[in-house]
């Protein structure tokens, strides 16, 4: 009987540590002019180009606004029909939503207390909605949800200091506190009463090989009876008075009768950004740098096959996927280093330009590193060029043949994104989730929306990132599978 | 010249990347008409006699992913080469440069639009199928798509000679710069990037300007049927585009390929 022992190489164990593999595949990325000229290359298109685009955009927002200037100086849209009147000092309103139509699923009917009629006023409200159940809501950006009741439906503000809670309740006798919010700043006589909104149904239609996204307008109807306010201080009585506050879409109006009150109201209370995102609008040469950084990630591999080098490398070191994952921490990492450098550059260079051209507050707040969102973005940028390299290097890794790997690559990065655009949105959306193209959502700073048409904005930064991220994962595994397999 | 035509599709023939990518061209072009033209239908419209679709721009989307095995065909025609040594048989079999380009040229772009014609009719079979069950049927004004009509033949036509031209491009980027990663990565860069650019440029005047001046949108004006008024570029216009790109790429690809070593 023979015994078989496995052959191991004469070279120390020390040699075939993994620092020493980085070091070697390290020397050979910095010692060919090409790649590096390739990563240098990458670097500058992105700046140029990110440049160039933020010179070639501009936008009249600021000038024929369609939005109002909100509390804390961002825009938003403030349009609803207000039965009110003054309220001085501490204070509280209640009444029951009788009916309510459903005229949109985000249409609201309910209690509120604002700072003036003035469209854009701080505010707080408690309100039912056809769909989303109880919402107490303030200044376009606090949302609190209660219960997921529907009409009929108690409610009641209660103002105490700049504090205002919003409390509900099936029968008006046990209520339930659903959430309290600060109105910083809010002054002494405020106006107090029922509301009605009805936000814009939102169209998708195709015409013309495009697709165009639209609002029509909605119009909703909501009774409400044992409508009670009461002052803590007592006051003159007080008379109910009506208006559209801001410009709704349709003309809304309000009745009494036997202390029922019917009223109709159209329009939407909400943030209203305006749709371009300055931040990647900043970083968008990326598009263009990540052309240099496929060649490079491609060519770290298949040049080594087309010169023969890959059997030094093997026979240096006979772990495969070690020599692989090694490659792949090398140009992940040096393409990271290149790409924040271009990304923060081309951020921080494009900003003042993109202000000049129209897009300045308040439509457009300036966008800080220090926020989350723009740090995620210009970051993001980075991580997407870096991952990219390693899917490529992957690619190359899996088809031994530059020609192959780079238009693979570029096919899938680039054309979804092309051919999106001319596709309906239901295509272009599932394009995106299932190519990488949908990456590019990482350089996105504000929320997809349903209203935006731009194929990257169809998914969120995450999910678009992760996607790109399990190609590459997918691929770099299948390559390391084959490597061990294949002969070199 | 017979003979030097022979020896350049010999050549061409006997790489099995050839058939492959020829392969490539046809089915990519075909498979992604097909499946643009069934993700359409008159329901995504506000009314089935107001959708105004240009069917057979759309029946020919395909064109967009099968052009790149077009590019690498074109540039592995000479780039392989460079790469195996070839070029030093081929010159010394050869020495006129300027024939041996010539006929490299002319094997590869016929080539090229045979295979291309072969997807272009495919994917206008493919829509012929599918548009009508979509709502495009006569009764909303979309009369069967046919060569017959005038706009729909010069679509088609047209088309095949972008991809010739495709080829044209890129024969003369890969032989000025003789390496096939940096000119795939060269040409896709002139192909892809001036419409995403586009896309995000939103000063009407620039955007514009960039869509005449893009070698694929320029070019890939000529399969418009509808709408002629409103292209940035008339169709044989932005064709022509396309074939200034192609003709600059092919002189100084010939000038680099006789003053150069090889």
């Amino acid at each position: 009987m023979e015994t078989t022992r496995t052959y191991r190489p004469a070279v120390p164990t020390a040699r075939d540590s993994f620092g020493r593999l980085l070091l070697a595949e390290w020397t050979k990325l910095r010692s060919v002019r090409r790649w590096v000229l390739g990563l240098l290359a990458a670097a500058v298109l992105t700046i140029v180009i990110s440049l160039l685009a933020a010179a070639g955009s501009g936008t009249d927002a600021n000038q024929e606004p369609d939005f109002v200037v909100g509390p804390d100086g961002q825009p938003v849209v403030d349009d609803f029909h207000f039965v009110h009147q003054p309220l001085s000092g501490d204070g509280s309103v209640t009444a029951r939503v009788r009916t309510q139509e459903n005229s949109q699923q985000w249409a609201g009917a309910g209690v509120m207390l604002k700072e003036s009629t003035v469209s854009g006023s701080p505010y707080a409200a408690i309100m039912v909605t056809p769909r989303h159940g109880v919402r107490l809501r303030s200044n376009f950006t606090t949302d609190l949800p209660g219960s997921a009741d529907t009409v009929p439906r108690w409610l009641r503000l209660t103002r105490s200091g700049t504090s205002v809670t919003g409390y509900e309740s099936a029968d008006g006798v046990a209520w339930r506190k659903v959430g309290t919010v600060d109105l910083h700043g809010l002054p002494q006589s405020v106006e107090i009463g029922l509301f009605v909104s009805s936000p814009p149904e939102i169209t998708i239609e195709r015409q013309a090989g495009s697709t165009s996204v639209g609002g029509r307008p909605t119009s909703g109807t909501a009774t409400f009876d044992h409508v009670q306010v009461e002052a803590a201080r007592p006051q003159q009585p007080a008379t109910w008075a009506n208006e559209d506050v801001g410009r709704s879409p349709a003309r809304g109006e309000a009745t009494e009768a036997g202390g029922t009150f019917t009223v109709t109201g159209s329009g939407e209370i909400a943030p209203n950004p305006p749709p371009d995102d300055v931040v990647q609008i900043s970083l968008f040469g990326a598009f263009v740098g990540l052309m240099a950084i496929v060649a490079v990630g491609v060519l770290f591999i298949t040049s080594e096959y087309k010169r023969g080098m890959i059997r030094t490398t093997f026979a240096a070191s006979p772990r495969r996927g070690r020599v692989l994952a090694a490659k792949a921490i090398v140009i992940g990492v040096a393409t990271f280093a290149v790409g924040m450098v271009a990304s923060v550059t081309a951020f921080l260079l494009a900003q003042p330009i993109l202000r000049d051209n129209g897009f300045a507050p308040p439509a457009f707040p300036r966008p800080s590193l220090s926020e989350g969102p723009v740090l995620r973005a210009v970051v993001g940028t980075a991580a997407f060029l870096a991952v990219i390299a390693v899917f490529s290097l992957g690619a190359g890794a899996l088809l031994r043949r530059s020609a192959g790997a780079i238009s693979a690559v570029i096919a899938l990065l680039l054309l979804p994104a092309i051919i999106a655009t001319v596709l309906p949105l239901s295509a272009a959306r599932w394009l995106m989730r299932v190519t990488p193209a949908g990456g590019f959502a990482i350089q996105r700073a504000k929320e997809p929306t349903e209203a935006l048409v731009e194929p990257w904005t169809m998914i969120g930064p995450w999910t678009g990132f992760g996607v790109l991220c399990a190609y590459a994962a997918v691929t770099l595994a299948l390559a390391f599978w084959l490597l061990r397999r294949r002969d070199a | 010249m017979r003979r030097a035509l022979r020896a350049e599709w010999t050549k061409l023939r006997t790489v099995s990347s050839t058939a492959w990518l020829l392969l490539a061209a046809v089915t990519f072009t075909v498979a992604v008409s097909t499946l643009a033209t069934a993700s359409v239908d008159t329901s995504q419209c506000p009314t089935p006699t107001t959708c105004f679709e240009d069917t057979t721009k759309l029946s020919l989307t395909g064109v967009w992913l099968g052009q790149i095995a077009v590019v690498v065909l074109a540039v592995l025609a000479m780039t392989n080469e460079y790469d195996t040594g070839m070029i030093h048989t081929t010159l010394a079999a050869n020495p006129q440069r300027g024939m041996v380009f010539v006929t490299k040229a002319t094997v590869v772009t016929a080539t090229v639009l045979a295979a291309a014609t072969v997807g272009v009719l495919g994917s206008l079979l493919a829509a012929r199928t599918i548009l009508p069950g979509n709502g495009f049927t006569p009764a909303n004004g979309y009369p069967p798509l046919s060569l017959a009509d005038e706009p729909t033949l010069r679509a088609a036509v047209g088309t095949v000679l972008y991809l010739g031209l495709v080829a044209l491009l890129s024969l003369g980027v890969g032989t000025a710069i003789r390496d096939t990663a940096g000119a795939i990565t060269t040409v896709l860069t002139l192909l892809f990037v001036f419409p995403v650019i586009a896309a995000f440029v939103t000063d009407p005047q620039w955007h514009e300007r960039l869509q005449k001046l893009a070698p694929m949108t320029a070019g890939l004006a000529i399969q418009a049927t509808k709408g002629l008024d409103q292209l940035p570029i008339r169709p044989w216009a932005g064709l022509g585009v396309l074939a200034a790109y192609a003709g600059t790429a092919m002189l100084v690809g010939a000038a680099l390929f006789k003053l150069r070593d090889a």
